[in-house]
């Protein structure tokens, strides 16, 4: 069997941040007993599906806020996850988490259940930035959780960083950049600020508190940003991600987002968790008490033969991806990836097929534009051109 | 029998009613049962009801008892009240011998009133006045009451009152409508003649014309011919508008009802043509209808070229719908083959498009409209343009004329100066001005139409705040200083976006719509420069500048799905846009000179 990710979605923040439109809750951390419980069922639900074990060299656990749970509901997880899976030997474990609230010992607990990569919500160090995206932390904190987690034995730690903030300069954004870089993480997440309906910040946009980030700007802050990376020896992997090559000389890209972007099976457990495997794309009910009553509620009965692997009783939506589907998301998400972008062979062997029969036009075209390229080297590879890579979704469009 | 018919139409200017009336009188009559009954049902097209707007006039038979106990059959039409559909009325007036003319008991004679008053006098119709919304606060029923008896001479205190929203005295009127609209004259032992005053077409029925009988009777097993066109044919159905389609075995003379032909092309049914009966058949046609005369003329291309046929048998079949739709094949060097249509005005347009994007599912682009132009070369010889693309270079022109138009506008007093202003600007001249009531005037202008096309009408209405109404006639082609204006987007002069201004505007304009359409173009791969262009200088330049960034940031947590739906939306919008040259343009951008604020 194809080995599996594993995404475990924590909702739960103790205070909502202006841009974001996650599914998350604050007030809610009560429910976190019940909650975990909840999960660890939805896992063993799917694990019962299979004869054997599935293999598992993932797991991502994401939010929210995962480091708002007490480590003994890591540790049930653990328990959990370790019995019912076959885990890789050498998984990666993440974990998301505000720089706010974490303490050296909480930090070393984690990694001492296994957890190997840290990634933290850094988003910006200019204070006026913060507190516009209403962050709970100061770069005091983020300096020191990460020294903290270096301390813990985190080895491999990625820093989150947004641009294209209201009123942001590309001045205070090399400033962020500086201090980020100064904290030598393994990874950096750099997003773009997309500001969504029915967060704060569109509210103050719409009331004329804030204006609207130009994307221009922002296009000249993230060629600042790959300058700077690259300088720092950072090597683009993703059109939003960067690593340093780690002791193995290997690139310490993150194993778990490769799965989304290499189209390949992972399994999402947790309120609102999206998951793939088996042909289906599942979508789990998005409220945390929905959730916990669908999955703890006496009636679940786990023989139900109506629903298809990976659903669960808290699944709302299962949508079947035919080949034709699957070939259209995987140009879509593979295209994302800057160094291998998608490869010729691994595409004729996975669907039967040649790239160009199914899209030799439209490749045509955007060789043409320069959004698209071979690689240089032996021309298996097709990838976005560095202008391509900010015109992203003229690209992804002309393959769906 | 026949005494017992009346066929009568309801006329207005918009808004006043009438489609709220003629749900009123469906229910008196129990035409349409009340649980099938809804707001302005006859209005029943997609359009229409999401409008608010009666855009087609509908026809329905009623079976009334009335107050001498005895039955009648009733064939009313609704109007649309709107001055681009003064056709629709027109013709659905042939088909009555009276209309019931409603006015708003708030808003009193409009313009509108006016003019479908008149045409249902030239029509020599018998007209019966209402006064309707009466339960409004704002209703002076009296002083519209003088107003009316001063138009038609009718004593005030005769004119009947009513809240068709309420209910209220609507039984009146159909009795008034037996007592004095006359039934209709007829003669059943006359060889056939039945008039094609509106028709649609139907996938199983062919095209379906909807006809008054003039003389003679129809049952299905009639083999039948159309004067005009030659097509003999037994029909698939004869029946009456319910105001659903219902079969029945005969029409008699005096009767409104439809025959649906089973005749799949368009082109063999016309509206105004003469029906009559392939055996024994009519020795002379009636007289049918005036052609439409279109005041608006643009291009209809479609998105995707392949979509010209379709496009092509959509405009067929629409205007069987739409006998006031004109077109013919254009082709534009921007935008290759598509059809230039004449419009009766700029809401008929926006009609059009809308209904062939619905009704047709196509996606098209609509090309800056433009009236029709005299022009008058050095050689002598008078050429007629209806697209800026088709005038002689100005080397050869003598001069251009357009045309001009008498309009009329109702307004309150206290908007006198604005409206006055509006007019100057647009290059009108003031005629006369009269005060049908102490506190309205109706002013007379002259003004070119190509003034009037482009957004006066909706200026008109902010200045007034929707209180005035305006109608307008043509009168004449004058001559003027005119020039054209034209578009290079990406260096290239876009036919399609062209248009003949006063030479005097030239420059305003010119800065005014580039900039417009500077932020009308999306932004594409590279940098696209747009200029004006007139009288071989450039007036204004402006750059679109490159698309530097589009890319959707985090997958978050897996949600592949959302994503792509992202990208698919944004692909659909892309699709909704003409490639011109290697530039997308939306459909806004032609239609940015007609939303130049500050006009
Ligand atoms: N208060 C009040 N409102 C009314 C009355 N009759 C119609 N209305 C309202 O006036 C508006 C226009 O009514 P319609 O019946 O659509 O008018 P119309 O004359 O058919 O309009 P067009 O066909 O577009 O010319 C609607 O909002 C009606 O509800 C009435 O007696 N009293
Ligand atoms: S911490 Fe993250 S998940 Fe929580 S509110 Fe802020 S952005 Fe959203
Ligand atoms: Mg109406």
């Amino acid at each position: 069997m194809k080995s599996h990710s594993v995404y475990l979605h924590i909702p739960f923040c103790r205070h909502l941040c202006s841009y974001c439109d996650f599914n998350t809750y604050a007030g809610l951390e009560e429910h976190i007993p019940a909650y975990i419980q909840a999960l660890c069922t939805e896992i063993e639900f799917v694990a019962e599906y299979c004869e054997q074990q599935i293999p598992v060299h993932t797991i991502f656990i994401g939010g929210g806020t995962p480091s708002i749970l007490p480590v003994r509901e890591f540790g049930k997880i653990f328990q959990t996850i370790s019995r019912v899976f076959d885990i890789q030997e050498h998984v990666e474990i993440t974990i998301e988490a505000n720089p706010g609230r974490l303490s050296y010992g909480y930090l070393k607990s984690l990694r001492d259940l296994g957890i190997n990569r840290l990634s933290l919500g850094m988003q910006s160090a200019i204070p006026e930035e913060l507190r516009l995206l209403d962050r709970q932390h100061d770069n005091y904190r983020t300096e020191k959780a990460v020294n903290d987690a270096r301390r813990a034995g985190f080895g491999n730690i990625n820093l989150d960083l947004i641009f294209g903030i209201p009123d942001q300069t590309p001045l205070s954004w090399q400033m962020t950049m500086d201090l980020a870089l100064s904290l030598n993480p393994d990874h950096f997440s750099l997003y773009s600020l997309s500001i969504e309906p029915g967060t704060p910040l569109n509210d103050w946009l719409g009331e004329g508190l804030i204006s609207e980030p130009d994307s221009d700007i922002a296009a000249e802050m993230y060629e600042l940003a790959e300058a700077r990376l690259h300088e720092h020896g950072y090597q683009q992997y993703e059109i939003s991600n960067w690593a340093r090559k780690g002791d193995g000389l290997g690139l310490m890209s993150c194993q778990h987002n490769l799965q989304y972007w290499r189209n390949l099976p992972y399994l999402g457990f947790g309120a609102g968790a999206h998951g793939y495997a088996g042909e289906n794309r599942t979508v789990n009910v998005s409220r945390p008490d929905r959730y916990i009553e669908k999955l703890l509620s006496s009636e679940v009965d786990s023989s139900q033969n109506d629903i298809s692997y990976p659903s669960t009783p808290a699944t709302t939506r299962v949508t079947v991806i035919s080949q034709a589907e699957e070939i259209k998301e995987t140009m879509m998400m593979g295209l994302r990836l800057t160094g291998e972008g998608i490869s010729r062979r691994e595409f004729h062997s996975r669907f039967g097929t040649s790239l160009e029969e199914v899209y030799g036009g439209e490749i045509e075209e955007l060789l043409g534009l320069g959004l698209l390229e071979w690689d240089q080297v032996t021309s298996e590879r097709l990838r976005l051109t560095p202008k391509g890579r900010l015109l992203g979704n003229q690209v992804f469009q002309r393959f769906i | 029998m026949t005494d017992r018919i009346r066929n009568f139409c309801i006329v207005a200017h918009i808004d006043h009613g009438k489609s709220t009336l003629a749900d009123r009188l469906l229910q008196l009559t129990d035409t349409i049962a009340d649980r099938d009954m809804m707001e302005q049902v006859l209005d029943s097209m997609d359009l229409e009801r999401e409008k608010g707007v009666t855009i087609k006039a509908s026809a329905v038979r009623m079976m009334y008892t009335a107050r001498d106990g005895l039955n009648y059959e009733l064939n009313l039409i609704d109007t649309p009240g709107h001055v681009d559909f003064g056709y629709e009325v027109s013709r659905a007036l042939e088909a009555c011998e009276g209309a019931i003319l409603v006015v708003d008991a708030s808003q009193g004679v409009e313009a509108q009133t006016l003019a479908n008053l008149y045409l249902a006098l030239e029509a020599d119709l018998e007209i019966i006045p209402v006064i309707n919304k009466i339960d409004l606060t704002s209703a002076r029923p009296d002083e519209v009451a003088e107003e009316i008896e001063s138009l038609l001479g009718v004593a005030a205190e005769e004119i009947i009152q009513i809240s068709a929203k309420e209910g209220l005295n609507v039984e009146e009127i159909l009795e008034a409508v037996i007592e004095k609209v006359p039934p209709p004259l007829i003669n059943n032992e006359a060889p056939l003649r039945a008039l094609i005053f509106d028709s649609h077409y139907d996938a199983y029925k062919g095209v379906v014309a909807y006809i008054r009988l003039v003389e003679g009777k129809i049952s299905p097993e009639d083999q039948m011919h159309l004067m005009a066109s030659g097509a003999v044919f037994k029909p698939v159905e004869v029946g009456v508008f319910m105001p659903h389609l219902q079969p029945v075995d005969q029409l008699e003379a005096g009767e409104v009802g439809y025959v649906a032909t089973g005749l799949k092309t368009v082109r063999e049914c016309r509206v105004g043509d003469t029906l009559t009966s392939a055996i024994e058949p009519a020795a002379k046609a009636l007289p049918g209808y005036l052609k439409a005369k279109p005041m608006v003329f643009a291009g209809i291309y479609p998105v995707e070229g392949e979509d010209y046929g379709n496009l092509k048998d959509a405009l067929e079949k629409l205007q069987l719908n739409d006998a006031s739709l004109v077109y013919q094949l254009e082709t534009s060097q921007a935008l290759n083959f598509g059809y230039r249509c004449g419009f009766l005005g700029m809401f008929h347009m926006e009609i059009i498009q809308e209904r062939l994007e619905r009704e047709y599912d196509l996606d098209i682009i609509v090309t800056t409209p433009s009236v029709e132009y005299e022009v008058v070369l050095n050689d002598g010889g008078v050429k007629r343009i209806d697209s800026p693309a088709e005038l002689p270079s100005e080397g050869d022109i003598l001069e251009i004329r357009e045309p001009w138009m008498r309009i009329e506008i109702f307004t309150p007093t206290e908007f006198y100066g604005t409206v006055m202003e509006l007019v100057k600007k647009r290059r009108g001249i003031f005629v006369e001005q009269d005060y049908p009531t102490p506190n309205r005037v109706q002013l007379i202008f002259e003004l070119p139409l190509a003034e009037l096309i482009i957004d006066f009408f909706d200026q008109l209405k902010s200045r007034t705040r929707g209180y005035a109404s305006l109608d307008y006639h043509f009168i004449e082609y004058r001559s003027d200083d005119l020039v054209k204006l034209e578009i290079l987007v990406n260096n290239e002069s876009v036919d399609a976006l062209a248009m003949i201004i006063h030479r005097d505007n030239a420059y305003r304009k010119g800065q005014a719509l580039i900039s417009k359409l500077k932020d009308l173009i999306p932004r594409q791969l590279f940098a696209v420069p747009i200029q004006a262009y007139a009288s071989g200088r450039v007036i204004s330049r402006a750059n679109v500048k490159a698309l530097r960034k589009d890319v959707l940031a985090k997958c978050y947590g897996g949600d592949v799905s959302r994503k792509r739906k992202l990208l698919e939306k944004q692909k659909k919008g892309k699709k909704r846009m003409k490639m011109v040259g290697n530039v997308e343009i939306p459909q806004e951008a032609f239609f940015a000179v007609l939303r130049l604020e500050g006009d």
